[in-house]
Formats: structure tokens, C-alpha cells, sequence
């Protein structure tokens, strides 16, 4: 194996691992706050397509990842308006929230078939960005920076700060939180909010650095790996990055599996396009495992919290 | 004066039934609405989706064939959703339960005999039980979350249907086109009547919804189901097994999930191709909610679901419609009924800010 071609999959792992890391840190923030969007999928593919649209359109992609964020948020609130206003099944309203992202988002991409957009300009200077060896530190899309100090953000922000304290109070125990005088509801609307720009960078990521043109239903599940990976994670930001680096690695692993040859490019690619899921439930099982009886969820995540006085 | 949610002491039999209406209602006026915004005649678009099915005697038939895998899983469905058990691997099980009656198909090209279809359909059904057995197993032995374990083998069973249709079951006489050979008359499910579309899985789905019913309300199995779902800690007191109930509601759903799809296979199919799953294991979720989570009402939801697909099918011919304004009208019907069934449990009071105005 030559240099140049570890850093060719390296940048690779990296790359597919960005948008699962982003989606999961804003889900991770949310389940934090004691809520369940499962509609990580139907946000991502929101933000895909609409960070899409305006990148075409005017030719910008900072700000059709802009676009693409509040897009995300936009589609979340309908999500949070559900689950914590009305209290609603947060199972089912996540469900609903990516079908119709499912179906919103084929819709309004179909002007948008077969274009391109124009690529995020580099961070660093031209010769760091496109050497050879250096550009695996230097030569990644921006996005891909946003989410490593996104990562290093949301850890501080959980662990340091007071805001964070009370976000996770709330997820905790969202009845001593509203006894001490804290909005349950506003705290966890913000944290709903955030997750949703968070996917819909995600998925903005898919059609503008990944692949990059608009496909129909083109984030295939990785919304639901980025939810897995919350759980792996046990809610930790940094156990997140690691989980979604593994992950990264095992979608390249499919892509290079042919060309690596020998026993990997004599099991069916089928198999390798399957593993990332398969890989996901193996995951799940270990972590039972290991938490033996006391779990690390917040205590609160998934039920309904309506203030009664 | 400020809207306030009461919670009402016994949930309310009227709004329980008249939210799924009102949500159609919702749906369609605000699809109108949302369509004629991007550009498309939105009443015209409508009244295309709701009421051509259903005027258009020709379309009955659609309905019918459409409904009835969706009556079939979401009937599954709604049983395992009442035991608070949520199987959302439906689509997998279905895909499943078609490869199940394929592996026997493909075994009996030569023979003939009234006994292949049902062993197609008995392989189909434990299929689609073997495949929801994983999350039953690892959610009763190791609490792994069901929703995540059912969701990540969806994808799974779809990459074995594609690897089975690339190479072993691969047609030889097919152009290399990957799929099946077509299915002899002895695998075929029959038609009701000769010159329709309209085949045997259309009254095995309203057996189906019956028998469920029956069970649901009138078995002990029914009983500890929704006990379990509704007060676990009554049902343990009650020496109701929760992990027994896993099993049972998974196995039915995943059964009859599989039961679906290899009608589906063995009837408008006849045969397997890699465009085989359609999606109708997701729309079963929301026929299972529409429906109450009750298998009579699911045979409602299953036909209103079905009329969706049929006249967005006839909207996509007629307006031009893209074919995935039906998620869209899907994903709003679940959003609207889920924020009417607010409505079942609580009240809307309107209070006066002074007296709420500390704790607003």
C-alpha cells in the first residue's frame, strides 16, 4: 500500500464521516434534553435539497449550507411544535417527520435534477490544501472543520457552561427543573432547533461536498446510523466523533474493498453495502453489554412534559 | 386569555374517532394550498388524489390490490404499536416474506399442484417471522432498542434481494436483467374473477383485519397485549410477561408483514425484481396510527392510504404531479392526526393570563 493511497482513503473515511458526526451532535444535544426526534432522516434530506436549491441558485454554497440550516431547524419546529406543545408521541411525529422529508424534499429537488453546483472554496492556502500528503490535514471541505469544532463546542457547552448545565437538567428531570423556575419547554425547543440545522448542514453536506448533485432520497439511512451512534456514543461528544469515524471507515472500506483486492474483493458488494447496518446492530448489542442494568440515557428522553401549574 | 392543555380524566370517544377524519380534512386542504403555492393547480390536484379513485368505478379495483398489503402489515403493526413495541421493520419483513415464497417457487419450477402456493405462503409468513425474531431476541435478552435494530435490517434484507437477484436466482433466460423467472400458474396467486386485477390477497387481508379484531378484543392474548402496551407495571403485577409479549407481537407483525409480501410476490408481481419494495411496509405505520391501532379501523385507513397512491398514480398522468407528492400527503395525514389526538386526551381550556401568569 502506497502512500498516497492511504491518504486517498483516509480522506475518504473522513469525508463520509463528517455529515453522520454533525447530525449526531445534534441529536445528541437533543436527546440531552430529554427528547426523541426520530426524524434525523427527513431533516438531513430537507437540508439537502434545500442547501442544493440555493447553491444553484446563487451560486453560494456557505450560504446554501446556511439555507440548508435553517431549513433543518424550519422542518424541526413542526416536529417540536407536535411533540412538545401538544405533546405528541415523539416515536411516531419523528416518523412523520421523515416521510414527509422523504416526499418534500423529492419534490422540490425535481427542478434540480442533473444540475451541479459550484464547490466550497478551500480553507487553506492552495499548496497546504493540495499537496499530496498534507492535504489530509489541510485540503478538506469547510464543512468538514465546522464539525470537528462542532464537536469540541457541544462538549464544552454540555460540560461548561451553565446553559448547558440546564439543558441537561432538563433532560434529567424535568420536573425539579420547572420546580427551580427554568422553562422546560423553551430549553428543549432550542435544543429541537438546533438539532434540526445540525441535520440540515448534514444533508447539506451530501449534495454540495459528497456526491455533489441532488438524488432523490440521497442521505440513504445515514440519518439513522447518526441516531445509532447517539446511543454508542452514550451521549458523549467525543465517543461520537470516534463512532462515526469507524463508521466512516467501514462505508470506505465498501468502496475500496474491490480495488484493495485479495479476500475483500471476493465478497459481494452487496455484502459491504449492508455491513454499516449490520455493523450497527452489532454495536448496539456490545453496549447493552457493557451497561449492564443502569442505563445512561437521560432519564427523561422520549416522555411528554406538560407544565400542569 | 391564553390556550391551555387539561388533561381530560378518561380520553375522549368522540375525538378518538374524529381525528383521523379531521386530519383527512387537514390534509386536504392544506395540500390544496401547499400545491397551489409551488405552482400547481392545488384544488384541482386534490380533488385528482381524494375523489377520482373513488369516482371512477375503473380504479376500484387499484384500490383494492393497493390496499391490500397495507391492511395485511399495518394489521401487524397495530398490535405490536399497542404493546408499545415499535416494530418499524415492516418493509424488511415484507421484502422477506416474498423471498421466503420465491425460495420455494424457484424450487418447484417443474411441479404443479394445489400445494405449492400455500407452501410459498407458509414460507413467506416464517420468513417474515425469522427476520422480526432478531430485534424480538435482542431487545428480551439484551434491551436493545427495537426501533434501531428493525429500521438497520430493512436496508440488510434489500441488499440480500439484490445479491440473490445478481447471481443465484438470476433468470438465465432473463437478458441479464437481475430477476426471477416469472412464476408458473401453480405459484401464482389466482384471480377472483377472471378479467380483473383483483386477486386472493384482497379478502385474506379483511380475514386478517377480522380475526385480529376478534383476538384483540375478545382473547386474553388481546388483553395482556394492550395491558402491557398501557400499564406495564399492572401487567407484571398481573404475571402478564412482558417479554413474552415482545415475542408474540413481533412474530405476528414480522408474519404478517411476510404474509404481504409474498402475496404481493405471488400475485401482482409474479415474480421478484429489485424495484420490489415499494415502500408499503413505512405506509403501513401510518395506516396502523389512521386506524386507531385497531385492526377494524385499519381496513379504513388501509383503503384511504390506498386511495393516496392510486390518484397521486392518477394525478402523476393527469397533472403531471410528481410521484412523491404522495409522501408528502402521507407525512402531513400522520402530522395532522397526531396533532388531533391531542385532542382525545386532552382539553383545550382558555385561562386568564393573570391567574397563569407566574408559571406561564
Amino acid at each position: 500500500m502506497t502512500i498516497e493511497f492511504a491518504i486517498a482513503i483516509i480522506f475518504a473515511i473522513v469525508l463520509v464521516a463528517s455529515p453522520i458526526l454533525l447530525a449526531g451532535l445534534g441529536e445528541l444535544v437533543v436527546e440531552k434534553a430529554g427528547v426523541l426526534n426520530l426524524g434525523v432522516e427527513g431533516m438531513m434530506l430537507i437540508g439537502a435539497v434545500t442547501g442544493f436549491a440555493v447553491t444553484s441558485s446563487f451560486g453560494s454554497p456557505w450560504l446554501g449550507t446556511l439555507a440548508a440550516a435553517m431549513a433543518g431547524a424550519t422542518a424541526s419546529m413542526i416536529f417540536g411544535f407536535l411533540t412538545l406543545t401538544l405533546a405528541a408521541n415523539q416515536v411516531a411525529t419523528g416518523l412523520a417527520l421523515t416521510i414527509f422529508g422523504g416526499g418534500f424534499s423529492a419534490l422540490a429537488g425535481k427542478a434540480f435534477l442533473g444540475k451541479t453546483v459550484p464547490a466550497f472554496t478551500q480553507l487553506f492556502p492552495s499548496p497546504l490544501a493540495t499537496d499530496p500528503i498534507w492535504r489530509v490535514v489541510f485540503g478538506y471541505s469547510p464543512l468538514v472543520y465546522f464539525s470537528l469544532a462542532m464537536c469540541i463546542g457541544v462538549a464544552w457547552f454540555l460540560k461548561s457552561t451553565r446553559a448547558g448545565l440546564i439543558l441537561r437538567a432538563v433532560g434529567e428531570n424535568d420536573l425539579s427543573a420547572h420546580s427551580i423556575g427554568y422553562s422546560v419547554t423553551g430549553v428543549r425547543y432550542a435544543a429541537v432547533a438546533f438539532g434540526g440545522a445540525m441535520a440540515g448542514i448534514a444533508g447539506s453536506m451530501f449534495s454540495l461536498v459528497l456526491t455533489p448533485i441532488w438524488a432523490e432520497g440521497l442521505t440513504a439511512g445515514r440519518g439513522w446510523i447518526a441516531l445509532a451512534l447517539v446511543v454508542f456514543a452514550a451521549w458523549k461528544p467525543y465517543r461520537l466523533l470516534v463512532g462515526a469515524y469507524l463508521f466512516g471507515a467501514v462505508m470506505t472500506l465498501e468502496v475500496h474493498a474491490k480495488a484493495a483486492g485479495g479476500v475483500f474483493s471476493a465478497l459481494p458488494s452487496e455484502l459491504w453495502a449492508a455491513l454499516p447496518y449490520l455493523m450497527t446492530i452489532i454495536v448496539l448489542v456490545i453496549i447493552s453489554l457493557r451497561r449492564s442494568g443502569n442505563s445512561v440515557a437521560p432519564a427523561c428522553l422520549g416522555k411528554p412534559f406538560l407544565p400542569t401549574i | 386569555m391564553q390556550l391551555r392543555l387539561e388533561k381530560r380524566a378518561q380520553p375522549s370517544r368522540t375525538m378518538l374517532y374524529a381525528a383521523p377524519i379531521l386530519a383527512v380534512l387537514l390534509t386536504m386542504v392544506v395540500g390544496a394550498i401547499l400545491f397551489s403555492v409551488i405552482g400547481y393547480d392545488g384544488i384541482g390536484a386534490v380533488l385528482e388524489i381524494f375523489t377520482r379513485p373513488l369516482t371512477n368505478p375503473l380504479k376500484w379495483q387499484d384500490l383494492g390490490v393497493k390496499a391490500a398489503p397495507l391492511i395485511i402489515i399495518g394489521v401487524g403493526l397495530s398490535i405490536a404499536y399497542r404493546a408499545n413495541v415499535w416494530n418499524i421493520g415492516a418493509e424488511g419483513q415484507y421484502v422477506a416474506g416474498a423471498l421466503g415464497g420465491t425460495a420455494v417457487a424457484l424450487l418447484t419450477m417443474k411441479m404443479q399442484g394445489p400445494w405449492i402456493l400455500p407452501a410459498m405462503i407458509l414460507f413467506g409468513i416464517l420468513a417474515g417471522m425469522a427476520l422480526a425474531a432478531i430485534p424480538a431476541f435482542l431487545k428480551t435478552q439484551f434491551d436493545v432498542n427495537e426501533i434501531l435494530t428493525t429500521l438497520m435490517l430493512n436496508y440488510a434484507v434489500v441488499q440480500l434481494l439484490y445479491f440473490l437477484l445478481r447471481t443465484v436466482w438470476k433468470d438465465p433466460m432473463g437478458f441479464s436483467f437481475p430477476k426471477t423467472p416469472l412464476f408458473t400458474a401453480s405459484q401464482s396467486l389466482p384471480y377472483l374473477w377472471p378479467g380483473t386485477i383483483l386477486h386472493w390477497g384482497v379478502p385474506i387481508a379483511l380475514l386478517v383485519a377480522v380475526l385480529a379484531w376478534f383476538v384483540m378484543s375478545r382473547s386474553v392474548f388481546g388483553f395482556q397485549v394492550r395491558v402491557v402496551g398501557s400499564a406495564p407495571h399492572a401487567a407484571r403485577y398481573g404475571g402478564f410477561s412482558a417479554k413474552r409479549a415482545i415475542w408474540l407481537v413481533m412474530l405476528v407483525s414480522g408474519g404478517l408483514a411476510g404474509l404481504a409480501g409474498v402475496l404481493e410476490a405471488a400475485g401482482p408481481f409474479r415474480q421478484l425484481v429489485p424495484a420490489f419494495p415499494t415502500g408499503y411496509g413505512f405506509t403501513a405505520i401510518i395506516v396502523a396510527f389512521l386506524g386507531r391501532l385497531n385492526p377494524l379501523g385499519v381496513v379504513i385507513a388501509g383503503i384511504v392510504l390506498a386511495i393516496s397512491y392510486v390518484g397521486g398514480e392518477v394525478a402523476q398522468t393527469t397533472m403531471g404531479l410528481p410521484s412523491a407528492a404522495t409522501g408528502i400527503f402521507q407525512g402531513m395525514l400522520l402530522f395532522f392526526l397526531l396533532a388531533g389526538d391531542v385532542l382525545v386526551r386532552y382539553r383545550v381550556r382558555a385561562v386568564s393570563t393573570r391567574a397563569s401568569g407566574e408559571t406561564a
